[in-house]
């Protein structure tokens, strides 16, 4: 190699190391990890989920960064991959996040599934993670430690609340139909006792495969039982198709409920004013006054991706990373700190305070929503309902 | 009982048998002149969906001239695909032979890309809009505008086919390559032209297809595969390469889905559908509405 360019990879060499040195004095990032389902059969889920994470990024950001217990402030990047919608996948990423990307904090993956699997490893590593998007009554079985769910739709608190819920409403007779996937099962389970219990008598109990492209016969069935309810514990597509169909078959019956899928922005969208009277599950809603920290994430997110977000998910998504902002804030970034703020500390997010006791959030209730003119409006129990429960008028 | 015999749930019944038969159209004609399995298929009624979703969101262009919009797109990409992939593999017969069986994985590849992009470039946030969705009351029979008119758009494309295929020149064409691909070339079936104009057709009946269902069902980047999955029975029952027996098939499978739901349960879908698949491999794997064509 001649002289002159070796002295050139050298001084290159040299003025690369500087910026690298310096840049990681000026930047100095907090990595937070997470793995989401990007393809595979969550993949359409997802959004409602990562949305919330990259506009809460942003907004951190903009302050300044995250703010640590010494009042400094380091700005915020994400290391996120595709679980591919395998919980499996979800394990080795959260494996590799923490021993070989060595991130700071974690996020947490989207769907029950990817979060049960997650638990053990939590454990294993001593590495704290606020979760979100999962449901189930097995979570509850999960041993307390180094996981929480912020949710309080758990299939069995929801049994119970929507039997008193319809027994106020004066329902009388019930139609049942439910997708045959876990959480649809697992509701219609705590249901038909709490029905039973509030003297709800069900006249139609079908239960349908999640791929059905038709409810015709299921729901002629269910107008000639003219029930004062109809219950169809959906998932987002087949919820789709519920609306359509019952609106196509006249569906009289003034409480009608879709359990997953009208807090979602295209289902709104797609079914217009027909939907309207509609009840959901779902325990936040921005219209809640005492929330005002709602409004604002409400009104920055539908700026920011030009649809409103989902109340069930896109809450739960910010609320786990609002909950970990203040843990920080009071903690640091030493695990086992930052786990003992967390399990023991109460925060103030977009659905009110949270406060763990064990891996549950003993405070927010579990709630329901009904659309108004479009809107989701809590109606709930009683304690934080932002509008009263109006009775569906026709479609 | 009265159920069974209302016209509700023939409506019902035809309606997911049009859109069956359509769908699998598309997939037959592909399979029956190419011998390529398409299954990126349904793939091809998710971008129609996309097209009429975006259509109708930002230029307010509705579904029925979206209709148009997304047939034209999806055979733009049919010739891309043809030209770019398949002109040069099939021309050669040895070479052809190893298409036809790797196919399969290559239109996997070709799935997976468009399910992707899709993804990178809508996200897989799930869409949805309102067209013709007053509901219309004949004779009893309750119909929303847009189902009346997926039925309508479905048969007319299915039997327009059909008489294409029967009276036109080009169907005649079409039909002899299917059934006899080297004595049609002897004949002077210009093979070439017949397949890339038969790969656009078939991929352009599928974007209309999405159109179709964009109108009542959500939309997603990955919202394909069940309908690749539904064409694939369908053809396998009427016979591959079959077009008419295909159509058939397509609103056999509602009629047996609808009824069979109605007189048993909606649990038993799955069940009545892929009884009826492997029932009809087992007794008559040449498909139930094929003779069989000794060789």
């Amino acid at each position: 190699m001649k002289g002159p360019t070796r002295l050139a990879i050298a001084a290159l060499g040299a003025v690369m190391s500087l910026t690298i040195a310096s840049s990681a004095v000026a930047q100095d990032p907090i990595t937070i990890g997470y793995s989401i389902a990007r393809t595979g059969i969550y993949a359409a889920a997802a959004p409602s989920q990562e949305n919330p994470y990259k506009l809460w990024q942003k907004q951190v950001n903009a302050e300044g960064g995250l703010e640590l217990p010494d009042g400094k402030r380091r700005p915020v990047e994400f290391v996120s991959y595709d679980d591919q919608s395998n919980p499996a996948n979800t394990v080795r990423i959260y494996e590799k996040l923490i021993t070989q990307d060595e991130v700071d904090l974690l996020a947490a993956p989207w769907g029950t599934p990817m979060h049960l699997a997650l638990a053990p490893v939590l454990q294993r590593f001593k590495m704290p993670m606020v979760g979100n998007t999962a449901a189930s009554v097995q979570l509850r079985n999960v041993a307390p430690g180094y996981i929480w769910f912020p949710t309080s739709a758990i299939p069995d608190s929801m049994g119970a609340e929507l039997a008193k819920m319809m027994q106020a409403e004066g329902v009388e007779t019930a139609a049942l139909l439910a997708n045959e996937l876990p959480y649809s099962q697992e509701f219609r389970s705590f249901l038909v006792p709490a029905l039973e219990e509030a003297g709800i008598q069900v006249i139609v109990d079908e239960s349908y495969p999640p791929d059905i492209k038709d409810m015709t016969s299921m729901l002629v069935e269910v107008r000639e039982a003219a029930p004062d309810a109809v219950v169809a514990m959906t998932y987002p597509s087949d919820a789709f198709l519920f609306a359509g169909q019952a609106k196509e078959l006249g569906i009289e019956a003034s409480f009608v409920m879709s359990l997953i899928g009208p807090t979602i922005d295209a289902y709104r969208k797609a079914n217009g004013s027909a939907v309207n009277g509609v009840v959901s599950s779902a325990h936040w809603s921005p219209e809640a006054k005492e929330w005002p920290k709602g409004r604002k994430f409400f009104d920055a997110y539908v700026e920011e991706f030009g649809e409103e977000p989902d109340a069930l998910d896109s809450a739960l998504a910010y609320m786990s990373l609002e909950i970990l902002q203040q843990a920080v804030a009071k903690a640091g970034l030493e695990p086992e700190a930052l786990r003992e703020q967390i399990a023991s500390g109460t925060f103030d997010t977009i659905n009110g305070e949270v406060r763990f006791d064990g891996v549950q959030n003993v405070v927010t209730p579990t709630g329901f929503v009904q659309i108004q003119d479009g809107k989701i409006e809590l109606v709930w129990p009683e304690s934080v309902k932002t509008a009263d429960y109006a009775p569906k008028q026709g479609w | 009982m009265d159920t069974l015999m209302s016209g509700q749930l023939l409506f019902a019944a035809l309606v997911s048998g049009s859109l069956y038969a359509l769908v699998a159209l598309g997939l037959n004609l592909v399979y029956g002149t190419l011998r390529l399995l398409n299954i990126a298929h349904g793939d091809l009624v998710m971008i129609g969906a996309y097209t009429a979703f975006w259509m109708i969101s930002l230029f307010a262009i509705p579904p029925i001239i979206s209709l148009v919009l997304a047939a034209a797109l999806c055979a733009l990409l049919g010739w891309a695909v043809y030209a770019g992939l398949f002109r040069r593999m099939l021309a050669k017969p040895e070479l052809a032979k190893r298409v036809e069986a790797n196919s399969l994985i290559l239109f996997y590849g070709i799935s997976v890309i468009l399910q992707n992009l899709a993804a990178l470039a809508f996200t897989s946030t799930s869409r949805g809009y309102q067209y013709l969705d007053t509901v219309i009351t004949w004779q009893g029979i309750s119909m929303t505008g847009n189902r009346l008119l997926s039925l309508g758009v479905a048969t007319a494309v299915c039997f327009g086919a059909l008489l294409f295929l029967r009276f036109h020149l080009f169907g005649w064409g079409l039909r002899a390559v299917i059934q006899r691909r080297e004595a049609a070339q002897v004949v002077g079936v210009n093979l070439n032209r017949v397949q890339l104009l038969t790969i656009c057709g078939g991929f352009a009946v599928a974007g209309v297809a999405g159109v179709l269902v964009s109108m009542t069902e959500q939309i997603t980047p990955f919202m394909g595969f069940p309908f690749t999955i539904v064409a694939f029975v369908v053809i396998i029952i009427g016979g591959l390469g079959n077009i008419g027996a295909g159509i058939l098939a397509g609103f056999c499978l509602g009629l047996v889905e609808t009824y069979g739901i109605a007189l048993t349960s909606p649990g038993y879908r799955s069940i009545l559908i892929y009884g009826l698949f492997v029932g009809v491999l087992l007794v008559r794997p040449e498909g139930i509405f094929t003779k069989a064509v000794r060789s």
